[in-house]
């Protein structure tokens, strides 16, 4: 395993060098100076002076780029003069609610993905089969911003039994009930297509471990076709299904800008939406970087994971 | 989201590369001698039955309307119309007017327009110089190391993160949507095309060819272009779908065309705060967008499954 990591990580680290700097220049092209922009018209000469020096644009270029992933690093990331407030907490509540909501979306995922999964792969139903298949089409191809207001229509307008949007107004560990209530559209919304996609995989990689000489022996030797699919298909077909969640989970960080809008969910997405409606660059510069980290690290997760799983992968070292 | 064939693993396999020899070779004559049917004359009818055809006339249906956009609309959709505020569905106003007193279908028919522009000039921008990096980088190793390196990092960044940090340097607007859905397309099809290049090269007709003193543009024309147009049409309609997904949401979350200009996206995101009041408001912006991206991924799927005979 530390084989594999020391092979991996090089290549990741020199991805994430090369986005940072990708970001670090992009926002360096933008016209005019960032601290007059981010002072606003009125300010006078010296709050200029005082902001440009706080954001280190007195420094040589390469000095500056330092200086913003050390203040990444060490999380001291200053002060956001349009939002307002420091950016670090800004940050530090945006992770939190994102994060309730992605892992609620995600566990929603997975469980759907558990039920459907085997039961689509082990069903001889046509009509069982044909709905799932249709069912799932719509749930991959329909983007969020689609379920979303559709969910918005039905569950907030035509029969009004959820809220609409926002996080409870006594605070989102206040009451779990009401809690689940705000989270229910979203995390559906969120969960949907990664769950339509995980459930083919998996219907997908048990039917083929499913024709597999082992799966034969098994049903020959008395065993029950639940236990075979269960013990022995499931744990072969997991690897595949491992790699899927992963390049999922990737996607969403995208899927949460769009899912937090329509709900107003004050999360990250939120958070990047509002930072570039206002032309806040160094909190867009800092979420930017932020995003392509995870997204970095989760794939170098799933590989690992996948690895781990798979011991061909891990001892003769395929790429992924 | 940026890679749609992850979705599928049916998609997923139909990427890679199948063997065909060129056109008029005499393998091929062989082959339809005994009875095979040629690989172009069975694509072309998985477009006019099942899935392809459902895809195709989705696609087809929502372009007419595009197209006929000033005769179906029976306002300018920019027109602010006196004493419309909200109002609910009517004969006057199908899908009833909006916040700022416009006709919601107006708005829905124009905005297709933007959708189709995107959809049928940029992708295929993107699968183009995606497919000649691709192509570059499977002849020459230093440009592959290249290319390979910018591909990395561009698909290090998922593709609403893209948009975002994009806009935030060029502001709003249809070019940036246009950049962020070539720079999405771009590592898609680059690596494609590369992988199925290096594939086709090793087949035995082309190594021969190689050995017989072909150049070596004739033999990418002649023999690998063939070879690799199938996985490319699939990978061209995914994108596709894709790419009316990227434009809706760069619409919806506000970092699209400039206000006035009606688009799909924009519609749907005004709509959200007033589904009270006109509850018809989201319904035209939600059945073109789902069926344009239906439509691609119907008529993706039909290719795919017709390539795996």
């Amino acid at each position: 395993m530390t084989r594999y990591l020391l092979r991996r990580v090089p290549s990741l680290a020199l991805v994430l060098v090369a986005a940072s700097l990708l970001i670090f220049a992009v926002l360096r092209l933008i016209p005019g100076d960032p601290a007059t922009t981010l002072a606003g018209p009125d300010a006078s000469p010296a709050t200029v002076a005082a902001i440009r020096h706080e954001l280190g644009l007195d420094q040589s270029v390469p000095a500056q780029y330092v200086h913003w992933i050390w203040s990444v690093v060490t999380f001291h990331l200053g002060h956001s003069y349009l939002i307002g407030g420091s950016i670090s907490s800004l940050v530090s509540s945006g992770v939190a609610n994102t994060a309730l909501l992605a892992a609620t979306a995600l566990a929603a995922a997975v469980v759907i993905a558990a039920v459907v999964g085997p039961l689509w792969a082990s069903t001889s139903n046509r009509w069982l089969d044909s709905l799932l298949t249709g069912a799932n089409t719509l749930a991959v191809a329909l983007p969020t911003f689609v379920t979303g207001v559709l969910l918005i229509l039905v569950f907030g307008v035509l029969w009004p039994v959820l809220p609409t949007g926002g996080t409870p107004p006594a605070g989102l560990l206040a009451d779990p009930g009401i809690t689940a209530q705000y989270l229910f559209m979203p995390a559906l919304c969120l969960a949907l297509p990664i769950a339509a996609v995980l459930s083919r995989y998996l219907a997908e990689s048990l039917r083929t471990e499913l024709r597999q000489p082992y799966v034969t022996t098994a049903l020959a030797a008395g065993v029950a076709r639940r236990r075979i699919v269960v013990r022995h298909a499931l744990r072969n077909a997991l690897p595949t299904t491992v790699t899927v969640l992963g390049l999922q989970v990737g996607t969403l960080l995208g899927g949460a800008v769009l899912v937090e809008y329509i709900f107003s969910w004050p999360g990250l997405g939120q958070l990047i939406q509002q930072a570039i409606t206002r032309r806040d660059y160094p909190v867009v510069q800092v979420l930017l970087l932020l995003s392509v980290v995870v997204f970095v690290l989760i794939q170098l997760l799933t590989d690992v994971l996948h690895a781990w799983l798979d011991p061909r992968i891990r001892l003769e070292g395929g790429t992924k | 989201m940026t890679d749609l064939s992850l979705q599928n693993p049916e998609l997923a396999a139909s990427l890679e590369p199948t063997v065909h020899p060129a056109g008029d070779s005499p393998q091929h004559r062989a082959v339809q001698a005994r009875g095979f049917q040629q690989t172009s004359r069975p694509r072309r009818s998985a477009l006019l039955r099942g899935r392809g055809l459902v895809g195709l006339v989705l696609v087809g249906l929502v372009v007419l309307i595009g197209v006929l956009a000033p005769l179906l609309a029976s306002y300018a959709p920019q027109a602010q119309i006196a004493d419309a505020n909200l109002l609910g569905a009517s004969w006057q106003h199908p899908f009833g007017t909006d916040e700022v007193d416009r006709d919601v279908l107006s708005r829905v028919v124009y905005g297709i327009r933007t959708d189709a522009l995107i959809v049928f000039l940029v992708v295929p921008l993107g699968a183009v110089i995606g497919g000649v990096v691709g192509l570059v980088a499977s002849q020459f190793t230093a440009a592959d190391v290249v290319a390979q390196r910018v591909f990395d990092v561009l698909l290090a960044f998922p593709a609403l993160i893209l948009a975002i940090g994009l806009t935030a340097v060029t502001g709003p607007g249809l070019l940036p949507i246009g950049c962020v859905v070539v720079a999405v397309e771009l590592p898609l099809f680059g690596r494609l095309v590369r992988s199925a290049t290096l594939k086709a090269r090793e087949l035995p007709f082309v190594e021969v060819s190689e050995l017989m003193g072909a150049p070596r543009w004739w033999v990418l024309w002649r023999h690998i272009l063939p070879n690799i147009t199938e996985p490319i049409v699939v990978q061209l309609a995914l994108s596709m779908s894709g790419a009316v997904f990227i434009e809706s949401a760069m619409n919806f979350i506000g970092i699209g065309v400039r206000p006035p200009a009606p688009s799909l996206g924009s519609v749907l995101s005004g709509s959200i705060a007033n589904l009270r009041y006109n509850p018809m408001y989201a319904v035209g912006p939600l059945l073109v967008i789902a069926a344009l991206v239906l439509g691609f991924q119907l008529v993706a799927q039909a290719l795919s499954a017709d390539r795996r005979g």
